[in-house]
């Protein structure tokens, strides 16, 4: 259609072009290009915790357990676990793996990482995922013990997180020397960072898993949507992050690009205050959970890339049972439930939100609300106040608040516990019966026993609707058709993973 | 002249200290960035800890003053998002702008003057009727937009320019077009107001009675004449340019400050937002000072003392 408006002028220019291009794309590919949308903010991995850090950082370091494609806790510098009590875990370390300065890799490493990230003063904004491990120590040359704050289910799952420092290295540069010049055992050594360019990283030809499939990579910071995907078009870029379904409706309809999408742990909801308000009537959630239309919205709005979800959990965690009915759309049943409240006449509800959430999805649920006689007032606010709301007491929070919550841990504790357990600042819910499961899960390691604590948690929650689930969120990538890759739930962007073919 | 710029450098302290506390203010208002930086689900134990390590449970007047005091020093403070000195984030980021800024300029002067000229001289033909609804389109045209169609067009039908980056030469080119296209009609107009004036005052008509071809007459007396608005809007264009570069950068993955605003906002990386603040404000007592002593040049009448401010 361009072409079109264009006019014949620019044909041959356009010829000529397109005959430069696929001579350079013969050669092998040599450079992966990845258009992040922000500068990664460190690429200390014991630091920051945003997606622009870790989709960069994580080529250059090992963890020191990661997930297969199944979503499986698999070794990566562990080889093998063994619980010795409830608190204590004992890690075997492989002997093979080198820093890309061609140090081993010890067991003193990973005792160093790990004291690193849980020491306060040092101020990771990860510490509280990590807080529960009390002590690393080194048992042998091949054995690590972690100590956790009493038994600690989750631990495997925050470990998959945890990338593996050398310490005499990060004692020699100093914190700012391995943000700025980090230095792992991962599949990409780290070449050069340009501020607010780009990342570049090189093969790692002893990588122990073997060589990477790309030489070298890049990772552009391009904040402007429209523009990732016109580095796409060009080929500047071969992979483009955080797209929308409207862009990659855009993207579909060209033949040298593919749209690569993938449901993640992220699990869009409806909260509700049980605790003040209309919304402390379960009849008026119940109400409100009928009245939304989830298919519509991911239809209309989602583009069909994320998938309906019955409960809070999504078959990325650990604890989803999948048996939920939830509440099916049923206006009428709605009225009919507002009507029992004695709320006939109308009712008046407030959502708090904030810019970064999708406005769109919350005025459709404003629509839906008033097909059935809510009026929701939207309580739209700048980000901290927000989440001071959110956080705050009932009297604060308002009645309802849409968001998308990932814990990063894919464990039904990352979700459960800090959105419904009575001393959660996040939960406006408070049921004595619910929070015994939650602790019951969080502090057994027999894994039949957790899932039949959530399965139990689950079916309260269902009945008591506290929070409605709406969608398992996707993520959307953009890509050159030559990529072959299949993203995952985490949101991680593992190079080593991915493969070209022309 | 002395007297002058002592008391202008004073004012100008005096504004950039005023902008300082102002930003600073918001930055508070706008809350402490511990809850951003914390994973969802944190607890308030986790909360409490990380914000009390950063230092923002201290009262507003010491965090106030120890910033204040740590500027003196030229210490621009620690951003607490990349966990290195500010100076190290901004530093490599101000050529960028500078580049873009310069080159947005060159385009604007360099087209918006002559095209000023030029439907001044030129009034009620058929050369002003075309250029002067391509100055209005040019004023007219958002950044965000008119980057986007320059990307379509160059980058991905014509191919001949990079879509994003400053990775190239030829990166700059999109960039400053679009920055400039803004200020490039203001300068046009300004011009060409400024020029139709001159023209219609008796020194033009002397000029030409004594026989001196009109061209010479603009050229040598009128331009000289009508620079002087000219001079005050390039001041505050520079100004402008700085501003509308935090779009234009945007759209273009251009790596300058701009950009580093905008992403630093979104982070609360409060030191960082305070020092492109506190730079963009000095650029601007500099530029107007730097106007002020430009006009003296020009215009020898203009006498700079301290009453001029």
């Amino acid at each position: 259609m361009k072409e079109r408006f264009l006019g014949g002028v620019v044909i041959a220019v356009t010829m000529a072009a397109a005959l430069l291009a696929s001579v350079g794309a013969q050669a092998a590919k040599e450079t992966l290009v990845v258009d992040l949308v922000n500068e990664p903010a460190t690429l200390d991995p014991h630091r920051q915790w945003n997606p622009d850090s870790y989709y960069a950082y994580r080529n250059i370091y090992d963890n020191m357990v990661t997930r297969d494609s199944a979503g499986n806790i698999v070794p990566q510098v562990a080889t093998s676990w063994q619980a010795i009590s409830d608190s204590v875990v004992e890690f075997k370390i492989r002997d093979d793996i080198r820093f890309h300065d061609g140090t081993p890799l010890t067991v003193e490493d990973v005792v160093f990482s790990v004291k690193r990230i849980i020491n306060p003063d040092f101020k990771s904004p990860q510490l509280g995922q990590f807080n529960q491990i009390t002590d690393a120590e080194k048992v042998d040359d091949s054995t690590v013990r972690l100590t956790t704050n009493g038994p600690y289910p989750p631990l495997l799952a925050q470990l998959v997180k945890l990338s593996i420092v050398s310490q005499a290295y990060t004692e020699s540069v100093g914190d700012e020397g391995l943000n700025r010049n980090p230095m792992g055992s991962g599949p990409y050594k780290f070449v050069e960072w340009r501020s607010g360019v780009k990342v570049s990283v090189e093969a790692n030809q002893d990588y122990w898993r073997g060589a990477p499939p790309f030489a070298k990579a890049e990772f552009r910071t391009v904040p402007d949507a429209s523009t990732r995907i016109a580095d796409l078009r060009t080929g500047k870029a071969d992979i483009a992050v955080s797209l929308n379904a409207d862009q990659a409706a855009e993207l579909a309809s060209e033949s040298s690009l593919q749209v690569l999408s993938t449901p993640t742990e992220r699990v869009a909801y409806l909260m509700m205050n049980t605790l003040s308000g209309p919304t402390a009537d379960i009849r008026v959630r119940q109400a409100i959970a009928h009245a939304v239309d989830r298919k519509l919205i991911i239809d209309a709005l989602l583009g069909g890339y994320s998938k309906p979800v019955n409960e809070l959990l999504t078959p990325a965690h650990f604890g989803y049972g999948g048996d939920s009915q939830g509440y099916p759309f049923d206006p009428e049943k709605a009225k009919e439930l507002l009507a029992e409240a004695g709320l006939s006449g109308g009712v008046e509800v407030e959502m708090i939100t904030a810019p970064p959430f999708d406005q769109r999805i919350v005025q459709a649920i404003q629509q839906q609300l008033s097909d059935v006689g809510i009026t929701m007032n939207i309580a739209m606010s700048d980000m901290r106040t927000f989440l001071q709301r959110r956080r705050g007491s009932p009297d604060e929070f308002g009645n309802l608040v849409f968001g998308r919550w990932s814990c990063a841990c894919q464990d039904a504790d990352g979700v459960l516990f800090p959105m419904f357990h009575t001393d959660s600042i996040w939960s406006k819910y408070s049921n004595t019966d619910l929070d015994k499961l939650l602790e019951a899960a969080r502090t057994s390691l027999d894994e039949a026993e957790r899932m039949k604590n959530y399965a139990e948690a689950n079916t309260l929650i269902q009945a008591e609707a506290p929070s409605i689930a709406l969608y398992q969120a996707a993520a959307i990538y953009g890509a050159r058709k030559e990529l072959s890759w299949q993203p995952t739930p985490n949101e991680s962007l593992f190079i080593i993973d991915m493969a070209w073919q022309e | 002249m002395r007297n002058f710029l002592i008391k202008r450098l004073l004012q100008g302290g005096f504004a950039i200290w005023g902008v300082i506390t102002i930003v600073f203010g918001i930055l508070f208002l706008a809350g402490d960035p511990t809850l951003l930086l914390v994973p969802e689900g944190a607890t308030q134990e986790d909360i409490d800890l990380l914000r009390h390590q950063f230092g923002f449970d201290r009262p507003f007047i010491v965090q106030y003053w120890d910033y204040l005091l740590g500027v003196l020093r030229f210490d621009l403070g620690q951003s607490f998002v990349q966990n290195i000195p500010v100076v190290q984030i901004i530093g490599p980021r101000v050529p960028f702008t500078l580049y873009l800024a310069g080159a947005s300029l060159l385009v604007a002067v360099g087209v918006g003057l002559p095209v000023g000229v030029i439907t001044a001289v030129a009034r009620d033909t058929v050369t002003e009727r075309i250029l002067m609804p391509i100055v209005l389109v040019g004023q007219s045209m958002p950044t965000f937009w008119s980057g986007i169609l320059l990307i379509l067009l160059f980058a991905v039908t014509l191919r001949i320019l990079p879509s994003s980056g400053a990775e190239s030469l030829s990166s700059i080119i999109m960039p400053a077009i679009s920055l400039g296209a803004l200020s490039m009609a203001t300068f046009a107009r300004i011009t060409r107001t400024s020029v139709i004036d001159e023209m219609s005052k008796d020194y033009v008509r002397s000029a030409r009675a004594k026989g001196i071809a009109v061209r010479a007459v603009i050229l040598r007396h009128v331009l000289r004449n009508a620079s002087l608005p000219v001079i005050t809007v390039a001041a505050l264009e520079l100004a402008n340019l700085l501003a509308g570069a935090v779009i234009v950068e945007t759209v273009f993955a251009w790596p300058g400050l701009g950009l580093l605003a905008v992403q630093s906002i979104e982070a609360r990386d409060f030191f960082v937002v305070q020092a492109i603040v506190l730079l963009g404000s000095i650029i601007y007592v500099v530029l107007n000072l730097a106007a002020d002593i430009l006009y003296s040049a020009v215009d020898p009448r203009i006498k700079l003392h301290a009453g001029t401010a």
